[in-house]
């Protein structure tokens, strides 16, 4: 229960993301962050319409951040106050560029 | 200002504005009306009270040193709402005034033992109570319908107090709702269909435990029944009756003690149960008794009596209340459906007996025949019986508060459905329920992944939702590898992207975000357990 919307802008990705972001969903975004990646010096996940994240989704985020660390930047964008709160606790609020 | 004795009772009229302007007059009013005899008790009645400043509650104040009874009557909410941000609800009876609803013409959609319920419009319904002094019943039922509902009993809460005529009544939102009795008398056929969603509910009723003291003990009542007969046995039966009521162990689960087709309502798809006023704690013989009256035992000698009352024939009660009785026990065999209905009976007689002698129904002659045929089947039933207990195995019951489930990650969305459907009973804020929801999928997912390695296995979820202090509890029980997550190191949470491995965060954010976690293996479960208070 995840639809991923993407929207490519020359070397501009934008990931809009409706749903949640678990166990079940976290592998399909994996994939598609995976397979989207080459030649993208700028990464946006659009958080507007996500209602839950889970670990598996924080793995998701973590490993995309660590992509991106070497090319270019990553930023996470309108964020709920229950998942800012996920990133609080779990110190990602200090490892991602939340707008 | 209107003031009108009644004995030595001073009643006050008060009206319109009372603030700094007019409150010196208005005291003098008052003591001049307290001149010619000093009251015994002073009653302020508000009903055309509009305003009242702080210049008025002193005059309230005073009055109150020489009587510490002083009552305010039909406040206007406007003006309650001041009395309650002063404190002075707390200090002295300030009662509202009532709404007043008429149930002329109104549809009667249940009955039990206190009250009737009225249908008033196409959303709300009103129950009116028979004693006139209701408040603290309607304030009783209230609290037992709040602590069903957080215990997860689907019910429905009163949202208002009125005044129908001369007795109180309480308000219900109940949206095209159908009681059980009006589906049997309008749909004979869907009786299958209605003994299967009746008991269902009866055994999620039964298998709800109550925290101590919150509810009365029925056996307590059954005791005193029992005792009350003694005078109307032969003595060798009382003292078995009293004998075999002492036997039943105690219960701490529910039971709702007026369950009939009444008290059942289907609301679109939802079954509701409503009449809370007699729920109490105690073992389900004692509920098998009075539903055994409901259906048969008040109606024994005047067979159309229960069409007034519950819409639908004898036969049909017979029938209903027999599927019920092989439902709820699990067999179709005769012979133990009718031992169970015996013990019934012997409980369903002693309150009937009972009840109709107090009232005077030995002076009656049509009475007195009820009364004697209940005694001679009494008698006879406990010649033959020695115990009221029987075999119930509710322990297998599939609650909603127990999802039995193989552990693949494919269920995770049904867990968290039956987890955040049993939250939504006790209103939880966004932000505990996503803690909570992200606990269950780190703790269920690692159930699926490693319990069971390389096999499969189920899981059990329990959800239990407690009133003081208002916390949810999660246990899961698996039966596989004995496996502690909590063991886990915690992930260093201050390193960079970098220098953070991929994985590990999920025990380590059930453990930051649920108040305690616990794991033990105990007899070849894993048993971990979450609890966060709400």
């Amino acid at each position: 229960m995840l639809d991923i919307k993407k929207n490519m802008d020359g070397s501009k990705l934008e990931f809009v993301l409706d749903g949640r972001l678990d166990t079940i969903t976290a592998p399909q975004l994996e994939e598609e962050v995976k397979s989207s990646l080459d030649g993208i010096s700028d990464l946006v996940f659009d958080f507007s319409g996500l209602a839950y994240v889970s670990s598996a989704g924080l793995r998701v985020l973590l490993s995309a951040q660590k992509t991106m660390n070497e090319k270019g930047s990553m930023v996470v964008k309108n964020v709920s106050d229950e998942i800012q709160e996920i990133f609080d606790v779990t110190g990602f609020s200090d490892i991602l560029t939340i707008e | 200002m209107i003031t009108s004795w009644d004995n030595e009772k001073l009643t006050i009229g008060l009206e319109g504005r009372i603030d700094s302007g007019n409150a010196a007059a208005i005291e003098n009013e008052i003591n001049d009306a307290m001149k010619e005899k000093n009251p015994s008790a002073i009653v302020l009645d508000a009903e055309s009270l509009d305003y009242i400043s702080s210049a008025g509650l002193r005059i309230i104040l005073r009055l109150r040193k020489n009587h510490p009874d002083l009552s305010i009557i039909n406040v206007k909410s406007d003006v309650y709402e001041v009395f309650e941000m002063t404190g002075f609800t707390e200090m002295m009876k300030v009662e509202k005034a009532y709404r007043k609803v008429s149930v002329e013409g109104c549809e009667e959609i249940g009955r039990g033992a206190n009250g009737s319920i009225y249908r008033i419009d196409k959303d709300n319904v009103v129950k009116i109570y028979n004693n006139p002094d209701a408040l603290d019943e309607i304030q009783h039922e209230r609290e037992v319908a709040r602590l069903a509902l957080i215990l997860g009993i689907p019910t429905a809460i009163s949202y208002d107090v009125v005044k129908v005529g001369d007795s109180y009544g309480s308000v219900f939102e109940l949206l095209n709702a159908k009681s059980f009795s009006k589906i049997l008398q309008n749909d004979p056929d869907k009786i299958d269909w209605c003994v299967d969603e009746y008991v269902k509910m009866l055994k999620r009723i039964h298998s709800t435990e109550v925290p101590a003291g919150k509810l009365p003990d029925m056996k307590e009542t059954v005791l005193s029944w029992a005792k009350f007969m003694q005078d109307y046995l032969p003595e060798k039966s009382g003292k078995k009756l009293l004998a075999m009521v002492e036997a039943v162990p105690h219960d701490d689960h529910m039971i709702h003690g007026d369950y009939h087709t009444k008290n059942l309502e289907l609301q679109d798809d939802e079954v509701l149960l409503i009449d809370m006023d007699t729920l109490a704690i105690g073992h389900p013989i004692f509920e098998l008794g009075s539903m055994f009256n409901a259906y048969r035992g008040f109606f024994e000698i005047d067979h159309d009596a229960i069409l007034s009352f519950q819409g639908f024939s004898y036969e049909t009660a017979e029938k209903f209340w027999y599927k019920t009785l092989a439902k709820y026990l699990e067999t179709n065999d005769e012979a133990v459906i009718r031992s169970v209905e015996d013990k019934a009976r012997i409980i369903g007689y002693t309150r009937l007996i009972r009840r109709s002698i107090r009232r005077g129904g030995l002076e009656n002659k049509d009475r007195k025949a009820e009364i004697d045929l209940w005694t001679k089947e009494l008698i006879e039933l406990l010649d033959k019986t020695d115990t009221l207990l029987f075999e119930n195995d509710l322990e297998n019951v599939n609650t909603n508060r127990d999802l039995d489930i193989e552990a693949v990650e494919e269920n995770l969305n049904a867990v968290m459905a039956f987890v955040d459907e049993n939250l939504e009973a006790v209103g939880c804020t966004m932000k505990s329920q996503m803690q909570i929801d992200i606990a269950v999928e780190e703790i269920f997912v690692n159930i699926c992944k490693y319990a069971y390695h390389p096999d499969k296995g189920r899981a059990v979820v329990r959800v239990e939702v407690s009133d003081e202090p208002v916390q949810v509890k999660i246990t899961f029980i698996d039966h596989g590898k004995p496996y502690d997550p909590l063991l886990k190191d915690d992930p260093d949470v201050t390193l960079s992207a970098d220098e953070r491995e991929i994985g590990g965060l999920g025990i380590f954010m059930v453990k930051q975000t649920m108040d305690a976690v616990e794991y033990e293996y105990k007899d070849g479960s894993n048993i971990l357990t979450l609890v966060k208070n709400l």
